[in-house]
């Protein structure tokens, strides 16, 4: 099977030096995976540039067979969605009237939002479990209220890659849990999910791929359980082994396999 | 007890109530604009004015004159200007992502009084269409207005609140008070200081004939190449970059509507001068009661403001007749207040 996205030698910097020098990788459809690195390793721009917000410097990102950057704008949008770590809404807007805007890449110059859409747009808030909040105001949202309309936002453009940036940050462990299965049902309903992430413990068993960006390694990829080894996490987070509980505790389940 | 999430109520958005809003709005303007014609200081009965639409001559000569050619025009104007005024101040909030955004405010106003101005005192035999040089002036000074505001209040797709605000402040004071060069240079020019000083003012005077059938077509063309933008200034509201990943034109989307909003601003200034806030006010009070989304705020705003400025220029006619009030001054004195309420409830969520 071709793969879905693939990088191909990308290089990136905004302006100045390069962020990340030719990183390669396929994303398979229908994978689940985690990308995970230090603070500004550029897990975001690596996903802006999957979404085709920004070019790259070099190299090259293909969508579906297609160099990203040939494509049209809606094109890319009615295949990708991104979902933001912020999303700043200004005035009163509901649920529902920022959710109908994932529509925008199927509306024609002049067409507006027709009976299709709507139903889109119906069956995003309820995939995304928000149907209930339609008519609530986006601003007056809870943390993880506000990420899964987002998410909704991302499904009603009926993407094939649904793009996330850290989804599971600011929420407690509860919403968390909520969001990964939320997550993996999306991939049940054939959705490939790429999703960069802080929560390492979050990884394992419940992505079926993960990738490692760091500033002073090749970008790695592998199954979680290759990529969450201790010695590589150390030299990736810059992290002495035993000052984090989970470095610990894999330090400890290698030591115990080996004996 | 758990607090409930604070809710904001709004009336039910079904299609039957949206449409009887229009309804009443356009019948609350056919009401306002009769008892405008009627209200002077020749009173005409509303009545004998229906009556007169309809073929039947109740009215005496002096009546007739009075109503076609002094109060008809003037009401016209009023709320040509009124609707250009609110459209545009529609469409700059929209853009800017701001409450706080007009075409006065943000200095469009006074790029247009500044280049109607230059219309007026070098350019006043140029005609065309029954126009001077004066409308295509005021259009070209609020667009070049509009982009230089723009672009100094935008850093990295985003815009920053405080500087939009000062930066249109002191375009708008810097080109509307430049104006008075004009009034020092031309000492001998009579018509044109009185044209200019009523414009200062925000006077709607008694436009011709020929005057109003142009602004009224450049203010019909522009709401018509407003409405496809409205579903786009939603989905601008969701930032620049956003709506760039929805697959949405964003800078041929901006330059629609700088232009469009422009041409709603010159369009009202043309015939009424620096008239400020009520592109400030019309559309954040239409944006409380039915939310923000535009498509529906369009043609709500559009008659709004159209009914209020028919209003404000009757007050401005008979508060303290037979003295008259500028309507631009009445608008600043009441209008002020408005603002700064705004500015005080809103400070929160813009961080100013």
């Amino acid at each position: 099977m071709s793969p879905l996205l693939s990088f191909r030698d990308v290089s990136f910097g905004y302006d100045g030096p390069e962020i990340f020098q030719s990183v390669s990788f396929d994303l398979e459809p229908g994978s689940c995976t985690a990308l995970i690195g230090p603070n500004g390793a550029g897990k975001t721009t690596l996903l802006r540039l999957a979404a085709g917000t920004l070019r790259c410097t070099s190299g090259s990102i293909v969508l579906n067979n297609e160099p990203l950057h040939s494509l049209a704008l809606k094109k890319v949008a009615r295949t990708v969605a991104l979902i933001p770590q912020q999303l700043d809404v200004p005035f009163q807007f509901t649920v529902r009237e920022v959710v109908e805007q994932g529509r925008t890449p199927h509306l024609g110059f002049l067409r507006g939002p027709m009976k299709e859409d709507r139903e889109a747009v119906d069956r995003a808030l309820e995939l995304a479990d928000v149907g209930e909040l339609q008519q609530r105001v986006f601003n007056e949202l809870s943390g993880g209220e506000r990420q899964r309309v987002k998410i909704a936002l991302g499904l009603a453009q009926q993407p094939k890659l649904l793009l996330l940036d850290e989804p599971t940050q600011n929420l407690d462990i509860g919403r968390q849990v909520e969001l990964i299965d939320l997550l993996h049902f999306l991939r049940d309903e054939g959705i490939t999910i790429f999703a960069s992430i802080h929560e390492l413990q979050l990884v394992e068993g419940n992505f079926s791929s993960a990738m490692l960006l760091s500033p002073d390694m090749p970008l790695m990829k592998g199954s979680p359980e290759e990529i969450l080894k201790p010695s590589l996490l150390e030299k990736a987070f810059n992290c002495p082994p035993r000052r984090h509980p989970m470095l610990l505790e894999r330090i400890q389940r290698h030591a115990k396999r080996a004996g | 007890m758990p607090e409930e999430p604070p809710r904001v109520d709004r009336p039910s958005r079904g299609k039957a109530s949206f449409g009887a809003l229009i309804l009443l709005l356009a019948v609350v303007l056919v009401l306002v604009v009769l008892s405008s014609l009627a209200i002077g200081a020749v009173r005409i009965p509303p009545r004998a004015i229906l009556s007169a639409l309809f073929g039947d001559h109740p009215l005496t000569d002096v009546q007739r004159i009075i109503l076609l050619q002094i109060r008809l025009p003037r009401v016209l104007a009023s709320a040509i200007v009124g609707t250009a005024l609110a459209v545009s101040g529609l469409m700059f909030q929209g853009l800017f992502r701001n409450p706080m955004a007009d075409p006065y405010v943000i200095g469009a106003s006074g790029g247009a009084v500044l280049g109607a101005c230059i219309g007026i005192f070098f350019f006043s035999q140029f005609s065309l269409f029954g126009f001077s040089a004066t409308a295509l002036l005021a259009f070209t000074g609020s667009v070049i207005t509009m982009v230089i505001v723009y672009f100094l209040a935008r850093s990295k797709g985003r815009t920053n609140v405080v500087t939009l605000l000062l930066a249109g402040f002191a375009v708008s004071t810097m080109l509307g008070y430049s104006s008075y060069f004009f009034e020092v240079l031309n000492i001998n020019s009579g018509p044109g200081q009185a044209i200019l000083l009523s414009w200062l003012h925000g006077v709607i005077g008694i436009p011709r004939w020929t005057q109003l059938a142009v602004t009224g077509a450049l203010l019909l063309s522009s709401i018509i190449l407003a409405i496809p933008l409205m579903r786009r200034l939603n989905t601008l509201a969701l930032g620049d970059e956003y709506a760039h990943q929805l697959g949405l034109r964003v800078e041929y989307t901006r330059v629609g509507i700088i232009l469009t909003g422009s041409l709603l601003t010159a369009a009202a200034v043309s015939l009424g001068g620096l008239i400020s806030f009520a592109g400030l006010i019309v559309p954040h009070v239409a944006r409380l009661l039915l939310g923000p989304d535009h498509t529906r705020l369009l043609p709500v705003t559009a008659l709004s403001g159209a009914i209020f400025l028919v209003f404000a220029d009757m007050l401005a006619r008979t508060v303290l007749a037979p003295t008259e009030i500028p309507v631009g001054i009445l608008m600043a004195v009441l209008g002020g207040p408005f603002f700064l309420y705004l500015l005080r409830k809103t400070k929160r969520s813009y961080s100013l």
